[in-house]
């Protein structure tokens, strides 16, 4: 419309022309916006840029408060405490005690709190080595269930009133115990002698929950002293064992898997191993690592050692005895054989608890003369110094309300004593009861008194474990609770001129440990030291023991012939512990609970194992975990747990695991399995932790047992396991191994040498790690450990029993198969099968199938040769975990962190006090992000910084993460690559042409983790039951 | 406003249509333009226009989208933040391919149809230019703008309804 | 009146006339529903509820509520976005391609088919947000954009990430596709309307449209462009979708054979799919003389070929797996077919290989009944194939100790009956509310016929035209 000559009004004003219109005319807005006076008229645009400020100052009000953080209120030190630097970690040696079980440790600490135990190489005894329980300990410490103070009557009450009264209980006199197990701690010895000494008509009673008074008394008729001997597998070049798990729970594991592993390594300069022969009825621990292993029934284990001391005898020149003949045991006499031509530098044990057995062992021992080379009888270990006689006659004279007080120093024997309910029903006889128990137990709910122990982790104390080794107990942490030690609460009943223990302590040591050794002049200086090494080596005089075996064979026959048979027909149940759960005192451990046994891959339960024949012929089948429930009868006793096909069982035994079955152990443990130590028997008149003739009867209801492995053999795939048996690895380093080679138009090549890219180089670190299948034992110390470490939730039963558990370190355990072919056949496993155990996390790919697939870059590599996940990223496709070749990535599926549904099982991340175990540097993930193992990358970065700042780069071994820590065997090596000297690069430099392999070699995504080839000693490749 | 007023033909055939378009020409007369149910063929090229550009415009909008596809994937993981992924290189053609050929569809697609829209001047709410309702049910209109042909009404009329025009009116507005 | 080429059979039967075509179509839109209309749309209303809740707690509790585990990460949740994007290619693939074929009998169906596509890209687009384990981020965090975290951008090497452009530019391309061809529609509708609403709101949506002949001109070349660009593009969805698990090294997924064969069943499936609705949708608006047995027939000849593709590419995965010599792929088919899960396998094979082979049969090709049912069954089989690609190959690959089983829950369920329930309720609102016959595509194959002038003026309603019908059928 140009050209239209239309004119358009501001309104009727201009048309009327208003002298106040024209006024304002040139304004935009007629009359006055409000605005301050002093800016006069002319601030109409004033105001409207007054107004776009505060426009501007409100948006960007608005969007900074969107911004922000939400708030973490933290408080800093008022006076900062010396040595507690936030985020640095500081470490104190010290000792994991309970009973008999020992293991020097090294404690790490952060702000204050214990947060990783790790073991302590200073010590001679345990030689750095842990083991999961070890390991697991450290959250105990941090458990809701133990008590939070002194208490009386079922009454929370104040230590004075809780000692008056306790003081006067005791004074009336009358035949009271003292009850605990083996006491290997001498200064609390010494405390408790104090007490016996104020309280004459005091006795000290102790016991072990798995016993062994039988071989101390065998040692007692052999040697005139009863002790238990220290081995040394290190020297043994044949160990034969008949039913002793000693890498897994017999006496003290981490000592002999430590040894034993030393006879098992193998390298191109050492290309020899000892042999290893395993004569058992359920499938342990030691028998999966066994090279011949020959299935026995408990009932025929002391006519089979007899024969084999026949066997020896013969050559050996030793009276032979007379026992009837057990009909053809499998390796028996190879295994004779092996042991006369290593004479010295072999080793036989048992595990039998009865004297005529162990007698009869020693009496082998000594025709091969192993005394002074593997066994030491001359210097004494104290792990079991229990007597069930005496324990049984406590137990007797309670329910004939002869005993007025028993004390029980943090010992459980109405759980794991065999006689136990009777005693849980007849405390109330005693006028006066104690516990020093840290929980309201099975033992504990039924006393009078409670005066709660500490930690051991709060605690000064002190251990000779072995003859003049002695180690000490530091406090990483002051007591949680309103608890006292259990030796402080001696000291003052028996009103001790001190009863500050750790003064005590200090002085008993002064006087005796300083006093016995030479070198170091003043004590403090001493002390310190001590504290600092964590163990102490006093040259103490040698016991005078006779090491000429004195025994007589023929009276142990005699004794073996009543009570074992040839052959039985009936079902024999064969008791054992569990790695993970042992004898059942720290059942309230998630970490434990969880933990899946090293040989059927089950947690949170305990089962009958019967045997794969036994299993065909009840027509039992398993699979995924889903199993029948069945019936136990022994004598007028009745147990219902549920079966479990287990591979290498011997026929007509059924086994069932100890330490289960806990009722006032903690919301954790509570109603988890059965209790099985009233099945404990009696054969010779001890403790036996077998029982002949059960019955058996499969129930119609279904049960589903939660394993994180339901399929038992590797299906033959030579590129996940690779082995050989060491003849053939003599002649040929690269004896079993798989060459997988990809076509291509030069012929056949390497698939690591086919590749579309260039790939990328590590300039800097490269992070690598070497796994020797032969040294593990599959104990799974690493699994705990990485838990531990990196702050894996635990997921509990239900979620186990959907697959999802979160380790990020399995170890996969594979039974041989008798199928060659057939693939459907070779999924059943043998009878009688060889085991092995492969270590499985994130082989931190250098060409990671699962960073190729992430939408978001959640999961990338690292300039170091780390696959590395960033959880802040990451939003839960799932697709990296589809496509990763090993299945190591774990997915959290639901909030595991502060969530009702996980607060029973995920302890450590689901209440205040379980809270502090978590490792700061480590993210706690959320719900619907992937994670896995980072190969301990704020481990790596602690080092690299510690380095940094000193100018120089990491040192070999400086660096290492959780599982290669705690490995007992140190079975896996890591390091950086690009360090020609480092371990690692020797190692894979040595054994590239020889047993180093890839999993998966042939699908070319070049893992940074290598693995050994697993070696058994045979004499030829052999179907075990061909 | 200028007013426009109309004459109106309306048919019931497209054939019939066609012819008398022809016609209508020959006979010196400026059709302003037709309007249909469906698309006539050959109805564009008797009314004597030009083939449409669009083709051309998808075409540039494809390059565009190409250009763009690759240029943001070379940027993002070649140039902004290289990361190493699964070990390949940092950047590669055959991982963009996906990528760039969907962009390139895309922009192609909507850059032409937004075209089409502005130029036909359709959009959401657009308020329509309608001469006879029956246009978009089974009648063919032929609309001749009056102010732009300078014959007579009545020989106008005579020659549609001698075209087959069924109906002859006129439409002022 | 048949006045379409002597040999082939009227694409539109019923003497329809140009108008009636207005007045079929435009009734649905114009008059009161009716109760079988509102009976289908309460069912699946019905469906979709129970589904929300499941939805819900799938995202409130975590994808836990899912059967999944660390060794099966993907299982019903991917097997049903896979489902639905093969089902969402028929429409595109009808309009797109046979429009370049020029094959005129699609103009009849390919509106429907279309509204099907889009539908089933939307209850596709469902399930990678809601597999997600953080989909509140997932969400947006895939697309790249420029993000407070500074230069953090997304991974284009990952076959995810390809789907999220792919299906995005499908799900667009196919709605622009679908909302030019609805204009025309829309502005006959807006011009019959009666009621101030309708005209209002199929106003806004008929764009202005008013049928000029430029615009027309226009409009084709546009129509053209698009199905050629739609064409590639149908082809690259579920190429790229295959890659997911082509690119992948899990023996089962590592297979080159998969973009073409998954291409093949996704018209497979697709057409199936549309067969099952159209079938519903003729019945329930008489739309017999639209939609013809010349119609289902076509459709079925489809099927048939493309089950045999599939079958083929069946078989050539079992013969690849032995040929290659490759024990992880060997045992991947073998534990597929013999393994804990063979049943799904069987499954798959029968309804996906033998049942489309009954449609040789030319009885059974031309029975509305037996197609409806056959068309049901081979969607099944689609479902079922997915389900065996993911999850058999994941259950056991490469290293036995992680091998475990999947069981779905219930909320695997719900969730899969939240999509259905979804698609349908769309469909139905889509059947009531828009044009489900493209008129203007229609009213161009409908030769406008001299002979009945009659008709025409007086704007006749069906039955009598049935009546004609009959009368010119002797004739």
């Amino acid at each position: 419309m140009k050209q239209s000559k239309k004119r358009y009004w501001k309104g009727l004003e201009e048309l009327r022309n208003d002298p106040e219109f024209v006024k304002h005319a040139d304004k935009e807005f007629p009359e006055y916006l409000p605005l301050d006076e002093s800016k006069g008229n002319s601030s109409a645009s004033n105001s409207r840029r007054d107004f776009l400020k505060m426009m501007g100052f409100g948006l960007s009000a608005a969007t900074l408060a969107a911004c922000e953080a939400p708030v973490r209120k933290a408080i800093p030190y008022v006076v900062k405490p010396v040595d507690v630097d936030p985020s640095i970690p500081n470490y104190y040696a010290s000792s994991y005690m309970d009973g008999g079980e020992y293991c020097s440790i090294v404690v790490k600490t952060r702000e204050g709190r214990p947060i990783k135990i790790d073991g302590n190489k200073r010590s001679n005894v345990t030689m750095g080595g842990t083991n999961a329980q070890v390991q697991a300990s450290v959250l105990s410490l941090y458990d809701k269930q133990r008590l939070k103070g002194p208490v009386m009557n079922g009454e929370a009450t104040s230590w004075s009133d809780l000692d008056a009264s306790i003081r006067q209980g005791l004074h009336k006199g009358g035949r009271m115990a003292l009850v605990s197990y083996s006491i290997i701690s001498p200064t609390t010895q010494k405390a408790i002698n104090e007490l016996l000494a104020a309280y004459p008509s005091l006795e000290h009673v102790q016991y072990d929950p798995i016993s062994a008074d039988g071989i101390l008394e065998a040692n007692r008729a052999s040697f005139g002293q009863a002790v238990l001997p220290t081995y040394d597998f290190s020297q043994a070049d044949v160990i034969v064992s008949f039913g002793a798990d000693f890498l897994g729970s017999w006496i003290a594991p981490i000592i002999y898997s430590r040894q034993y592993a030393q006879t098992r390594k193998v390298s191109p300069s050492k290309k020899t191993m000892s042999r290893h022969y395993q004569f058992e009825a359920a499938l342990s621990l030691s028998g999966a690592n066994a090279d011949y292993r020959s299935q026995i029934k408990p009932s025929q284990e002391g006519l089979v050692i007899a024969q084999l001391y026949n066997l020896i005898a013969a050559k050996a020149g030793g009276s032979s005895v007379n026992t009837p003949e057990v009909a053809d045991v499998k390796f028996l006499e190879k295994a004779a054989a092996d042991l006369l031509k290593a004479r010295g530098k072999s080793l036989v044990v048992s595990g039998s608890n009865d004297p005529a057995v162990q007698g009869m062992v020693n009496a082998i021992n000594s025709l091969l003369d192993n005394y002074g080379k593997t066994v030491d009888i001359s210097r004494p270990a104290y792990y079991r110094k229990g007597s069930n006689q005496a324990m049984e006659q406590m137990a007797h004279n309670l329910e004939q309300g002869q005993l007025k007080g028993v004390i029980f120093y943090n010992c459980n024997p109405v759980y794991d004593f065999y006689q136990g309910e009777m005693i849980g029903k007849t405390i109330v006889n005693a006028d006066i009861s104690i516990s020093t128990a840290d929980r309201l137990d099975e033992t504990t709910s039924q006393v009078t008194h409670i005066a709660p122990d500490s930690h051991y982790l709060e605690s000064w104390n002190d251990a000779a474990p072995q003859q003049g080794q002695l180690s000490l107990v530091q406090p990483a942490i002051t007591p949680l609770f309103d608890t006292r030690q259990a030796q402080g609460s001696f000291l003052t009943w028996a009103n001790s001129a001190e009863t500050d223990y750790y003064s005590y302590l200090k002085a008993n040591w002064q006087s005796n440990a300083f006093a016995a050794q030479s070198d170091e002049a003043s004590f403090d200086i001493f002390w310190d030291q001590a504290l600092y090494d964590g163990v102490v080596e006093t040259s103490a005089e040698i016991a005078a023991v006779a090491t000429a075996f004195g025994g007589n064979p023929a009276s142990f026959a005699a004794s073996i012939r009543e009570n074992y048979q040839p052959s039985s027909e009936g079902v024999e149940l064969v008791l054992y512990q569990k790695v993970g759960i042992g004898n059942g005192r720290q059942a309230n451990n998630p970490w434990l609970q969880e933990m899946p046994d090293p040989i059927s891959k089950a947690c949170w339960d305990n089962y009958v194992a019967i045997s794969q024949r036994m299993a065909r012929e009840m027509d039992v089948t398993m699979s995924e975990g889903k199993t029948k429930m069945a019936q136990v009868k022994v004598g007028d006793q009745t147990l219902v747990l549920p079966v479990l096909v287990q591979p290498g069982q011997a026929y007509g035994t059924i086994s069932i695991a100890l330490g289960y079955g806990r009722s006032k152990a903690g919301k954790v443990a509570d109603g988890v399995g059965v209790d099985v130590y009233p099945l404990v028997s009696k054969v010779n008149g001890y403790a036996a932790y077998y029982t002949t003739d059960v019955q058996l009867e499969i129930l119609g209801d279904n049960y589903r047992i939660a394993q994180t492995q339901t399929h038992q053999t590797f299906m033959g795939r030579e590129t996940v396991i690779q082995d050989a048996v060491l003849s053939e690895y003599q002649q040929n380093p690269k004896a079993g191994r798989y060459e997988p080679k990809i076509e291509s138009y030069s012929g056949p090549t390497d698939p690591d040498e086919i590749s579309l890219w260039k790939g990328h180089k590590y300039p800097n670190h490269h992070w690598v790690m070497a796994i020797d299948l032969t040294t593990c034992i599959g104990c799974g110390a690493c699994t705990v450990a990485c838990q531990v470490e990196n702050n894996v939730p635990v997921v509990g039963r239900q979620e186990v029993i959907n697959r999802r558990e979160m380790h990020w370190l399995r170890i996969d355990r594979y039974y041989s198969s008798d199928a060659v072919e057939d693939l459907k056949e070779m999924e059943n496993a043998s009878d009688n099968p060889e085991v092995t155990f492969q270590p499985m996390l994130c082989q931190q790919c250098n060409n990671a199938p699962c960073e190729t697939v992430c939408p978001v870059a959640a999961t990338t590599h690292s300039t170091e040769g780390l696959n590395q996940m960033t959880y802040n990223r990451c939003i839960g496709t799932r697709y990296c975990a589809n496509n990763c070749p090993y299945k190591v990535r774990r997915f959290n599926w639901f909030k595991y962190h502060d969530n009702k549904q996980f607060s029973d099982v995920n302890t450590a991340m689901n209440d205040d006090l379980g809270k502090m175990v978590l490792n700061p540097d480590v993210t706690v993930r959320s719900r619907g992000v992937m994670e896995k193992c980072t190969f301990c990358v704020q481990r790596i970065q602690l080092g690299k910084l510690e380095a940094k700042k000193e100018g120089r780069r990491p040192e070999d071994g400086e660096i290492t993460t959780a599982c290669a820590q705690a490995c007992p065997t140190e079975g896996i090596v890591f390091g950086d690559f690009n360090d020609p000297n480092s371990r690692i690069s020797q190692l894979v430099a040595q054994e590239k042409e020889g047993r180093a392999y890839n999993v998966l070699h042939e699908i070319g995504v070049k893992p940074n983790i290598w693995y050994l080839t697993k070696l058994r000693n045979k004499d030829e490749q052999e179907e075990i039951n061909a | 406003m200028k007013k426009d007023n109309f004459l109106i033909g309306v048919f019931d055939d497209d054939a019939v249509l066609l012819k008398a378009v022809a016609k209508v020409r020959e006979s010196g007369i400026r059709i302003h333009e037709c309007y249909t149910p469906f698309p006539v063929h050959g109805l564009g090229d008797a009314l004597g226009y030009k083939r449409s550009k669009l083709p051309i415009a998808a075409f540039l909008f494809g390059m565009l989208g190409t250009s763009l596809a690759l240029l943001m994937q070379f940027y993002m993981l070649g140039i902004d933040w290289p990361m190493i992924i699964g070990g390949k290189n940092f950047t590669s053609i055959p991982t963009f391919f996906p990528v760039t050929f969907e962009l390139t569809v895309l922009l192609s697609a909507l850059g032409m149809v937004g075209t089409f829209m502005i130029i036909s001047d359709l959009r959401p709410y657009g308020k329509a230019k309608i001469l006879d309702l029956r246009a978009t049910d089974d009648k063919y209109i032929m609309a001749i703008d009056l102010s732009k042909n300078n014959i007579g009404l009545d020989e106008i009329k005579k020659t549609l309804s001698g075209a087959g025009a069924i109906e002859v009116n006129e439409k002022h507005n | 009146m048949e006045v379409t080429s002597a040999v082939r059979k009227p694409l539109v039967t019923g003497g329809k006339t140009v108008h009636d075509v207005t007045v079929d179509v435009c009734r649905r839109v114009e008059d009161k529903p009716n109760i079988t209309w509102f009976l289908a749309l309460a069912a699946s209303l019905g469906v979709l509820t129970i589904g929300l809740y499941s939805v819900f707690r799938t995202l409130w509790d975590g994808i836990g509520m899912w059967g999944l585990n660390k060794t099966v990460g993907w299982a019903w949740d991917i097997t049903n976005f896979v489902w639905w994007v093969g089902i969402g290619h028929a429409g595109t693939l009808i309009s797109a391609i046979l429009l370049l074929f020029r094959q005129r009998w699609r103009m009849s169906i390919n509106r429907a088919a279309e509204a099907m596509t889009i539908f089933a890209v939307i209850c596709a687009a469902l399930f990678p947000v809601l597999h997600m384990g953080r989909p509140w981020l997932g969400a947006y965090w895939a697309l790249p954009l420029p993000n407070t975290f500074g230069s953090l951008w997304v991974n284009f090497n990952s076959p995810l990430l390809w789907d999220v452009f792919a299906i995005s530019t499908y799900f667009t391309v196919s709605l622009v596709f679908w909302y030019i061809g609805l204009i025309p529609d829309f502005a006959t509708i807006r011009d019959r309307a009666k009621g101030i609403i309708s005209r209002t709101v199929y106003g806004a949506l008929s764009f202005g449209w008013n049928g000029s002949a430029r615009t027309w001109e226009r409009y084709e070349a546009v129509a053209l462009i698009l199905a050629g660009l739609a064409t590639p593009l149908v082809l690259s969805v579920h190429t790229i979708v295959s890659f997911d698990f082509a690119t992948s090294v899990i023996p089962g997924w590592h297979t080159t054979i998969f973009p073409p064969y998954f291409v093949a069943g996704a018209i497979f499936s697709g057409f199936a799919m549309v067969l099952t609705l159209m079938l519903i949708t003729r019945k329930v608006y008489k739309l017999e003389d639209y939609i013809t047995i010349n119609h289902i027939e076509m459709m079925n000849i489809i099927i048939i070929v493309t089950g045999s593709i599939v079958g083929v590419a069946y078989i050539t995965e079992l013969f690849m797996a032995w040929y290659s010599g490759v024990e992880y792929e060997q045992y991947a088919f073998l534990n597929r077919a013999t393994g804990p899960y063979w049943w799904a396998y069987w499954t798959m094979m029968t309804c996906n290989v033998i049942s489309p082979q009954l449609f040789w049969i030319k009885k059974i090709r031309t029975s509305i009944a037996a197609t409806f049912v056959l068309s049901i069954v081979v969607n099944i089989g689609m479902w079922f194939e997915r389900f065996v690609i993911i999850v058999t190959s994941l259950h056991r690959d490469y290293l036995p100790s992680s091998w475990a089983m999947f069981q779905p829950t219930i909320y695997d369920v719900g969730d899969y009956l939240f999509s259905i329930g979804l698609f349908f309720t769309l469909f139905f609102l889509f059947a009531k509310f828009f044009p489900v016959i493209n008129m203007a595509e229609v009213k161009s194959i409908i030769k406008a016929t001299s002979e009945k002038p009659a008709m025409r003026e007086s704007g006749t309603t069906t039955q009598q035209k049935e009546e004609m019908e009959s009368t010119s059928k002797e004739v």
